[in-house]
């Protein structure tokens, strides 16, 4: 039979076309799509806020590790040159050594250790940290169970008794969360090498109280600090020779340094003393003198020129001292009641040591202790940075899992509601003879044009916000410590996840009203 | 009952060009089920010119919905051409409607953000006609509908009227070989609407385009070949039109 319709396939419509298509109809509800837009622009910014506070806290919780480290150097060796520790102590400092690292290396040449049995030393305390640890994180219940009261190395000892080991090994079974850290014959072992081990301790201690002695010696009475500042010169050479490893050319320099610093920071508090440097500062943070304080006159001398003029005001007070003091000692002595009055307040003048300062330094100190209080506080912004997923933190990680669920959600309505308002237009184009792909690519194309802009808008102003925020939190200090590269790969993963998601959106309901009969289509509300 | 209408009534060839076979429609809608329409069994010839009439809500739309294969049917079954429209794959049913029946809705269902050209052209772009060509034959449509300056106009700017045209005009873009017309004539003037007949007729007579036009308008029965009454969803009657005129008194209260 001759048919007059003769069905084919329906051939594509040209991608331009399709194009050109959309963008009309985007043109058409160009209020409507900017509202769209703008909520995948909200959405978006949060998330992108998030990602890149973030990012920034990881990398700055980072530096401020690596600086905070280094700014304790000075504390760290004032605290060695001047206590052996004791054997728990040593014990724990030789588990955290590297094999081959300075302290290792100290300990093996101070306890005069051959290669072979540092190395079993090394591994042992290892062994032992690790058990301490696993104690120390136990909670109390679960601690008083397996060891009773025993603490730090004393758990050792109590597990030798019979008692203890028994106390232990029962109440490890009957505690099924627990898993300890190594096998039970491991742990037989080392308590049985302990006796062998604690000698060694003991002796690592002793040679150490030697060297700390032989310090001692030299340092005749003098703080710590004041030879410390010399650790480039012969200091440095004395504590290497009492059998410490100081590295001259990496670590001497900055400790030495920074003994110098404390010692001069010292020395400029110490003119708060003086009633006439107060003065200074009182008149221009415009407050009474006495209730200048060490932060205000720090704060003061962040400023070369009044740190000149502070500079001046010290040298001034200390001459009026020197002069005051000459007068007072030439002078003929006199009575009590006369003596109270003629003294001049304003006649004594402070003995300030202001022997090698130069504005600069104080300018230079000033500085140095606001970066010392910005890395401080940004160690406490930062607690918990480097836990977790991709080392946000457990609370970041957290949040940005919630944000990006906000984000699909709000991107989702959007496209939903712009969907579905067009069932009837999707019906009516089907009528028209389009293809079931053409309106999906239609609508997708339509939803993923949408979710770049908002994208784009959003992750930009996002950044933005999270960039300045984190400035104002951590101060410029830290401008340095910005990822950038993390931000940008942040910026075009937000942009794409915006896409997809508005792409996705838009593929579920216009999926449906594909499928369906245009009549059908047309009947959804 | 179709059968007695004969074929001989057109134009000699007498080809069944959709045929419909206890066709049933059933809208559920939460609890209610309304019936729109209960077996309908009906025969259309090519190049025939067939008027529907019946009451408002008596099944009209739904018919047509059926029978331009927009809808499917609860049960029964609608031949176009001797293919069963169920058996057709998505592709073949996008390329049905596109080139070989034309539409005319009710509610106009024009594309909003569409200019009157643009939505005469779309369906030649779906048909995969080249843009100048489209453009081209978009005016000539628009021309024939008498919009000829209005092409740039969207619907939202045009009178019901006008857009009535529009949607004529449209469903006469790719040539198609059935015309299915839901109240072509309902929102036009006299005057327009008898143009309207005019191209309707022409199309008719001169191309062989068969044409199934529901419709209120009485001077419908003037150029129809054959006309069909539905009540309550079902075929109440159908007659050839000189039957019609020979007892045209009968038919008054039929109509309406
Ligand atoms: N989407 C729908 N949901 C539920 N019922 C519907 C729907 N569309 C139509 N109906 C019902 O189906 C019946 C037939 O409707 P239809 O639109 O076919 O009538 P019609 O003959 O075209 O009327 P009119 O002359 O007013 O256009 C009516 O009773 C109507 O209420
Ligand atoms: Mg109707």
């Amino acid at each position: 039979m001759k048919k007059e319709i003769n069905v084919a396939n329906q051939p594509w419509l040209g991608f331009s076309r399709i194009i050109q298509i959309t963008v009309d109809g985007i043109r058409y509800r160009l209020f409507r799509a900017s509202v769209t837009v703008a909520v995948i622009a909200v959405a978006v910014a949060f998330l992108m806020n998030i990602l890149s506070e973030s990012l920034i806290k990881r990398s700055v919780a980072r530096d401020t590790r690596d600086r905070i480290h280094e700014m304790r150097l000075i504390l760290d060796w004032s605290s060695r040159l001047t206590t052996p520790g004791n054997p728990e102590s040593v014990l724990r400092e030789v588990a955290r050594s590297t094999p081959g690292g300075p302290i290792y290396q100290e300990v093996a040449g101070m306890a005069g250790l051959d290669e072979a049995t540092m190395t079993a030393f090394h591994q042992k305390c290892s062994q032992g940290n690790s058990y301490l640890d696993f104690f120390a994180n136990l909670d109390y219940a679960k601690r008083r169970n397996l060891i009773h009261t025993a603490t730090g190395i004393g758990i050792f000892r109590r597990l030798q008794t019979p008692n203890g080991m028994e106390q232990f090994t029962k109440s490890l079974a009957d505690i099924h969360s627990i898993r300890f850290t190594t096998s039970l014959d491991d742990l037989n072992t080392f308590l049985t090498d302990w006796g062998k081990l604690q000698v060694q301790l003991q002796a690592v201690v002793a040679a150490r109280a030697k060297a700390v002695a032989q310090i001692r010696q030299q340092l005749a009475g003098k703080p710590i600090t004041d030879a410390l500042a010399d650790a480039t010169g012969s200091f440095g050479d004395t504590v290497r020779q009492a059998g410490f490893v100081f590295d001259g050319e990496t670590v001497a320099p900055l400790v030495a340094s920074q003994a110098q610093a404390e010692l001069d920071v010292k020395r400029l508090q110490e003119s708060m003393d003086s009633n006439a440097c107060k003065q200074l500062i009182a008149q221009r943070a415009n407050v009474l003198p006495a209730d200048v304080n060490v932060i205000m006159m720090w704060k003061y001398l962040g400023n070369a020129k009044f740190a000149t003029r502070y500079l001046e005001r010290m040298k001034q007070e200390n001459e009026k001292a020197i002069a005051y003091e000459q007068k007072m000692k030439n002078a003929p002595p006199k009575a009590e009641g006369e003596t109270k009055a003629t003294i001049d307040d304003t006649e004594q003048g402070t003995r300030l040591n202001v022997a090698g300062l130069v504005p600069e330094r104080l300018v230079e100190l000033a500085e140095a202790r606001d970066m010392q209080a910005s890395l401080l506080r940004a160690e406490r912004l930062t607690v918990g940075a480097g836990l977790g997923f991709m080392g946000l933190g457990e609370r970041l990680a957290w949040l940005l899992f919630v944000s990006l669920l906000v984000c699909g959600i709000g991107i989702a309505n959007a496209m939903l509601m712009t969907v579905t308002e067009r069932f009837t237009e999707i019906a009516t184009l089907k009528c028209l003879g389009a293809l079931d792909g053409f309106i999906m690519l239609m609508f997708v194309l339509e939803s993923s044009f949408l979710g770049v802009v908002g994208g784009v808008i959003g992750a930009i102003l996002g950044a933005l916000i999270g960039l300045s925020r984190m400035l104002a939190a951590f101060g410029l200090n830290f401008a340095g410590a910005i990822p950038a590269t993390d931000i940008v790969v942040a910026v075009f993963a937000s942009v794409a996840m915006g896409m997809l998601l508005a792409g996705i959106a838009a593929v579920l309901p216009s999926f449906k009203a594909a499928r369906l009969a245009p009549m059908e289509a047309m009947r959804i509300e | 009952m179709a059968e007695n209408t004969a074929p001989q009534t057109t134009d000699g060839e007498g080809r069944v060009i959709i045929r419909t076979v206890g066709l049933k429609k059933s809208y559920i809608m939460k609890d209610v089920v309304t019936e729109a329409l209960r077996g309908v069994n009906m025969e259309i010839f090519t190049g025939e010119f067939i008027s529907v009439m019946g009451p408002s809500g008596s099944g009209k739309s739904t018919f047509f919905n059926m029978i331009g294969a927009l809808d499917s049917p609860t049960t029964g079954r609608v031949f176009i051409d001797e293919v069963d429209v169920a058996q057709l794959t998505a592709e073949e049913l996008a390329y049905l409607r596109c080139h070989k029946i034309g539409y005319i809705f009710q509610s106009y269902n024009l594309i909003k953000y569409m200019t009157a050209l643009e939505n005469v052209t779309t369906p030649m772009a779906f048909g995969g006609v080249q843009p100048d060509q489209a453009r081209e034959r978009g005016m000539d449509l628009l021309d024939l509908v008498g919009l000829k300056e209005r092409w740039h106009h969207r619907p939202i700017e045009m009178s019901g009227g006008q857009q009535q045209r529009v949607a004529i005009a449209r469903s006469l873009a790719n040539n198609p070989s059935v015309l299915l017309c839901d109240e072509p004539t309902a929102n036009l003037d006299l005057h327009t609407g008898q143009d309207i007949l005019n191209i309707l007729r022409k199309l008719n007579k001169e191309k062989g385009v068969t044409i199934i036009c529901a419709t209120h308008d009485h001077r419908m029965m003037d150029i129809c070949d054959r006309l069909m009454w539905i009540r309550d969803g079902q075929i109440d009657r159908i007659a050839r039109r000189d039957e019609v005129h020979v007892e045209v008194g009968g038919i008054g209260g039929m109509d309406e």
